[in-house]
């Protein structure tokens, strides 16, 4: 027990307490602080800015329309060709201009007669590009402006060919989709895109508090061990009246509790960073038919995902505790961070962009990486993908138990004090001369 | 600590043929053999990679013996390791401490470890806070404690359970003249009140001179002499340790690093 509540005082320093708070507390004000800067962003693009040079009955009529429909419309003036500066210093991103000519092109559409070929109306959209943000470039105003003139232009062409407002309907939705989704052996009548989509939105910040939590716990017990034995404290501990193994026990157990917290502030504080982005795009899907095909996580399936969870950071937990104890110094277990990294880096980026299963020969390599199967499992279990998720779960395991042997055969063996890994150093051009000239580092 | 005594009362600790091997062939140390009693200073001295520090972690049972065996209050380090940490104390060269911990959490943290009880785990604190002269300080976290008061908190430390035997390397590394001094005299004091076994490694002859009942020379792995500072001087017919060391060294013809020479 006073082993225990030591290694917690030591990892749990006011600086992750901190640390933990900004992450549930933080996160959370940042999702409201992008919430809100998204909606304002949305206010201010759903802004009609529009330059009608033309000013014919049409365009005048267009304006009128939009306007009694609510839309919220800004005439501007814009003249010439160059729109640099004029958008700049109106303080526009965005502009729909009804060019001259405009009322002469819908007038010789009314007056043609049959036969003759009719040419499409010009209007022009001018966009000044102030940022590569997803949200920064949001131009609904402009978007709203050309789809209401085209709705007015399809109307008097339609209305000239002496179509019917219910042929017009007709054909601008000549077919009529009926989308059917299958998951699993559930059945429903919903966009396979649309629910893909939707699951990825509302599920997207799980693998990156996975990738988080790897990382992060790997360094903490990483530099824990490393200093104890860089300090000697693990030599004084040791030799203390107390077994090995409890020394280790109380070692991986602080570590997985203070994880665990992590994973817990990371779930909550990303869940509500992300809820209001998630919100807006899942908002087209009829959420009951996301239940009936069991695409969101049931209870059981959070506690499986949660289970693959902590196997991986035991799994972590251990290899970072053999690679702390071979550090030679501070400098060499950041070093030995290395391979941790890449082995959560690797199946993290590539199954952001695309399924592991689908990769062909090149997902054996992925499936011996064992985190590949905790970012698959959320998928897996979503698709009831039952033998994929055992699969991953019982190959963790396996892992697990040969890690944690290897990290209690060094732990209770001459090793922990003797090995230390050098990368190359005695091998060194450098090495040989220092061992030559009996220069110490 | 446990009430377990050797089969020689007099002995704290009997080493019998003590050796480490790394590779085949290749001995950090190589049939070492000596004893201590209680309430006796034994120091060992020897050039770097002499052997001293692996003969002192295979009797901290901190690394096992290839052969030999040594017994620490009667029992084996090679079988009953368990048994000889709870009669030992160890502490190494150039050690630290936690850095997050006050140094009076640290005493309370190992008093929890050492003693049998609440009661004894207070009355260890007591003794260390009285032993490292720290006072206010020791509410103070480690991390800014100066390499000397960290080196007294240990120091107090390894003493405060009166150990069967305490193993000291380098004791008085970091500490000013003065300090080491304090050091040197609360050794022999608790050797002496409490018939505590101390064995000692230190590179500094002064305080071996000072502080041992008898010195043990190792070198090569092998420990080539053992005597009181007296006898050693009057068999290599010199004046100091430090010539008797440097006498062993040349006879012997042992390789002396630059870290050694300067």
């Amino acid at each position: 027990m006073y082993l225990l509540k030591k290694e917690l005082k030591e990892l749990l320093t006011p600086t992750t307490i901190v640390i933990l708070i900004l992450c549930v507390f933080g996160l959370t004000a940042l999702g409201s602080i992008m919430d809100s800067e998204i909606e304002e962003s949305s206010e201010d693009t759903g802004k009609i800015n529009i330059c009608d040079q033309d000013k014919g009955t049409f365009s005048s009529a267009i304006i009128d329309a939009m306007k009694a429909a609510d839309y919220e419309v800004n005439e501007v003036e814009l003249t010439g060709d160059d729109y640099v500066q004029q958008l700049k210093n109106l303080d526009l991103t965005s502009v729909v201009i009804i060019p001259q000519g405009f009322d002469k092109q819908m007038q010789d559409i009314i007056a043609s007669g049959a036969g003759v070929e009719l040419k499409p109306v010009n209007i022009e959209m001018v966009s000044r590009l102030e940022s590569l943000s997803l949200t920064g470039n949001l131009e609904d105003g402009s978007m709203m402006a050309t789809t209401a003139i085209d709705s007015a232009v399809k109307t008097v062409v339609y209305s000239k060919m002496g179509v019917t407002p219910e042929q017009m309907a007709m054909l601008e939705a000549p077919v009529a989709l009926k989308e059917t989704t299958i998951v699993g052996d559930k059945q429903a009548e919903a966009s396979a895109t649309m629910l893909s989509a939707y699951v990825m939105m509302s599920s997207m910040f799980v693998p990156i508090v996975i990738f988080l939590l790897i990382i992060y716990s790997s360094q903490m017990i990483m530099n824990a061990v490393a200093t104890e034995k860089i300090d000697k404290t693990l030599e004084t501990l040791l030799s203390a009246p107390i077994s090995r193994l409890s020394v280790l026990l109380a070692k991986m157990t602080a570590a997985s509790v203070v994880s665990a917290l992590y994973a817990v502030a990371f779930l909550i504080g990303f869940k509500d960073m992300m809820g209001g982005m998630t919100d807006t795009i899942s908002g087209a899907i009829d959420s009951s038919v996301v239940s009936q095909l069991g695409l969101d996580l049931s209870m059981g399936g959070y506690i499986m995902l949660v289970a693959q969870m902590f196997l991986s950071l035991l799994i972590t937990l251990a290899v970072s505790l053999i690679l702390g104890a071979l550090a030679k110094d501070a400098k060499s277990s950041q070093t030995l961070l290395l391979p941790i990294m890449g082995m959560v880096m690797i199946p993290y980026m590539i199954s952001m962009f695309t399924d592991i299963s689908a990769l062909g020969p090149f997902k054996w390599v992925l499936y011996a990486i064992p985190y590949s199967h905790t970012f698959m499992a959320q998928t897996n279990i979503i698709l009831n993908d039952m033998p994929a998720y055992f699969g991953g779960l019982i190959y963790q395991l396996v892992l697990l138990i040969i890690c944690m042997g290897c990290a209690v055969k060094m732990f209770t063996s001459d090793k922990i004090f003797t090995l230390t890994l050098n990368f190359g150093e005695g091998k060194s051009k450098y090495a040989k001369a220092r061992k030559k000239f009996g220069v110490k580092q | 600590m446990t009430d377990a005594y050797p089969p020689n009362e007099k002995n704290v600790l009997e080493v019998r043929g003590l050796s480490k091997q790394y590779k085949k062939g290749v001995y950090a140390s190589e049939k070492v053999s000596f004893d201590i009693r209680a309430g006796e200073v034994f120091a060992l001295i020897g050039p770097n990679g002499a052997g001293k520090t692996t003969t002192i972690r295979m009797i901290a049972t901190l690394l096992k013996a290839t052969e030999g065996d040594a017994l620490v209050a009667g029992y084996s380090i090679l079988t009953e390791p368990g048994k000889v940490r709870e009669n030992i104390t160890y502490l190494p060269d150039e050690a630290g401490a936690y850095k997050s911990m006050t140094g009076m959490n640290y005493l309370k943290f190992m008093a929890g470890i050492f003693a049998p009880d609440k009661q004894s785990a207070d009355e260890y604190v007591k003794r260390a806070v009285d032993m490292c002269g720290l006072g206010d300080r020791l509410g103070d976290k480690i991390g800014s404690y100066s390499r000397g008061m960290i080196r007294k908190l240990l120091l107090s430390r390894a003493v405060m359970s009166h150990p069967k035997l305490a193993i000291l390397d380098e004791p008085t590394s970091g500490l000013d003249i003065l300090n080491a001094l304090e050091i040197r005299r609360m050794i022999r004091d608790l050797a002496a009140t409490y018939k505590m076994g101390f064995l000692l490694s230190s590179h500094n002859m002064l305080e071996i001179e000072f502080v041992s009942d008898r010195v043990g020379i190792i070198a090569n792995g092998h420990l080539l002499n053992v005597g009181t500072p007296a006898e050693l001087k009057a068999q290599y017919g010199v004046d100091n340790l430090e010539q008797v060391f440097e006498r062993v060294v040349k006879d012997n013809e042992i390789h002396v690093s630059s870290e050694e020479r300067a």
